[in-house]
């Protein structure tokens, strides 16, 4: 499991940062740490989502920290989806990466402030909603290729 | 292993809940450490954990534009050599005077060339990164240009490495003026519902004056910007505020998403600004013009002291 998630950030970095693809790459950190999180205890699932956001923040400068505290929250909900969920179906899989990201989107959007965040229908909603679709369909191709569970 | 598992164990479930509140308390506590620290902290992980990724985007950037069509680039020298060549004389003849009133060599700008990375993570959207830093002799403020004109301003200088925000940033502002017309006001970024309608506008101007659209709007001088530099052209009347003042909106000279090598000025600032190479409006006819000349002109000043100092 640490391999596939490490892989997924350096994969991250590499599309986002490396080549410089945008909104045409996936949210691969997200998704990894939404993989870790069904694993690891939440105060490890936690720290995941702080290291992996302090990244992200050491390239957006202007909000520092948004991405740290959202990126722990997330750590935090995706690791306590454990006690409310159990199980590894289709439907299961696709909700959890889906409102995992989506949840990752609207807790950022309303912690970057004001002045620098987009409006809520561009961001959270437009931007938002394919987004998470694109993580739920790339969680589920990472789930099937290298036989991980949501399930524990 | 100790990491995995559930958290339904009392003492278990005590530390974890422990643990996750520490970690969003240093979260929160990142938000509220000073600009400096900040910067400290991001520019450490930028230059150690993410230094092979901006190292890579930075080879692709510079690979990219040495596959460049060899004949735009050819074009860009001959039109820069036929600009110099006009300037020569100029340039000797400002050089006389000069000489002859006993004044000293006047200090120009000098330029680095730099390359700028898009991090294209969330909440960098109006951020790049830059590859020179304060060992290149590069200072906060400084703007960033391109040989299509402004691009942005240098937020925070590295020893290494600066970030920069480009006009899209809702935090841009720059003193400016209408070529020709000599009429001031202050550009500034007026959001859109979606990030494409991001669009310039020149607010401030007199009432009773009406720019027409076309007309080239550069910097002032009068901020942190060396005056000349070409920030857009009007392009319609956005809006009036009472009878006292009315807004413009401005067609940017420069995409900055389309951007991937800039110049940033280094030094003492031009006290007369630069003359930058191009036409007297942002006519369609200049604009071609304007594509062709390339950013060496203001890179290689001539032995007075640059493009700047001339007439």
């Amino acid at each position: 499991m640490a391999l596939v998630v490490g892989g997924l950030a350096c994969l991250h970095f590499l599309l986002h940062v490396g080549f410089g693809a945008g909104l045409a790459a996936p949210d691969l950190l997200t998704v990894g740490l939404l993989i870790a999180a069904r694993e690891l205890r939440t105060g490890w699932a936690a720290g995941l989502g702080f290291v992996f956001g302090l990244l992200e923040d050491a390239l957006s400068v202007l909000a520092f920290g948004a991405n740290a505290l959202t990126m722990t929250v997330v750590g935090i909900a995706g690791a306590r989806t454990r006690e409310l969920f159990v199980g590894d179906s289709l439907l299961f899989v696709v909700s959890y990466f889906f409102i995992g990201k989506w949840l990752r989107d609207i807790v950022h959007w309303i912690l970057v402030g004001e002045e620098l965040r987009r409006p809520f229908v561009e961001q959270a909603l437009l931007q938002g909603f394919t987004g998470a679709a694109y993580a739920a369909l790339v969680g589920l191709v990472v789930l099937g290729v290298t036989g991980l569970s949501t399930e524990r | 292993m100790a990491v995995l598992g559930g958290d339904s164990d009392i003492g278990g479930g005590r530390r974890q809940s422990l643990l996750s509140a520490v970690f969003v308390i240093a979260a929160l506590a990142l938000g509220a450490l000073s600009q400096d620290a900040q910067q400290g902290v991001a520019g450490s992980l930028r230059s150690s954990v993410l230094r092979p990724f901006l190292a890579l985007q930075e080879g692709l950037t510079l690979a990219r534009t040495r596959a460049g069509d060899v004949d735009a680039l050819m074009l860009r020298v001959d039109s820069l050599s036929a600009i110099l060549t006009a300037q020569s004389l100029l340039v000797e003849e400002n050089r006389t005077l000069r000489r002859l009133l006993e004044l000293g060599e006047r200090l120009g700008p000098r330029f680095r060339s730099a390359t700028a990375l898009r991090p294209g993570t969330p909440g960098s959207e109006s951020i790049f990164l830059l590859d020179v830093g304060l060992r290149d002799g590069v200072d906060e403020g400084a703007p960033v240009i391109s040989p299509d004109g402004l691009v942005g301003v240098v937020r925070d200088a590295g020893q290494a490495t600066s970030v920069a925000m480009d006009w899209t940033h809702p935090d841009f502002r720059a003193s400016a003026m209408t070529r020709g017309l000599e009429m001031y006001g202050i550009v500034e970024n007026r959001r859109g519902a979606f990030r494409e309608e991001d669009r310039l506008v020149l607010t401030g101007t007199a009432y009773n004056e009406s720019i027409p659209d076309g007309t080239a709007v550069v910097t002032s001088g009068l901020g942190v910007y060396p005056r000349g530099i070409p920030i857009g052209t009007i392009d319609g009347v956005a809006d009036y505020q009472g009878t006292w003042r009315k807004s413009y909106w401005l067609r940017p000279s420069v995409l900055p998403a389309s951007v991937t090598h800039v110049l940033v000025p280094v030094g003492t600032p031009p006290e007369e600004g630069i003359a930058w190479p191009g036409p007297t409006t942002g006519s369609d006819s200049g604009e071609a013009v304007d594509t062709l000349v390339d950013s060496l002109q203001v890179v290689t000043p001539p032995p007075s002291g640059g493009p700047g100092g001339t007439g």
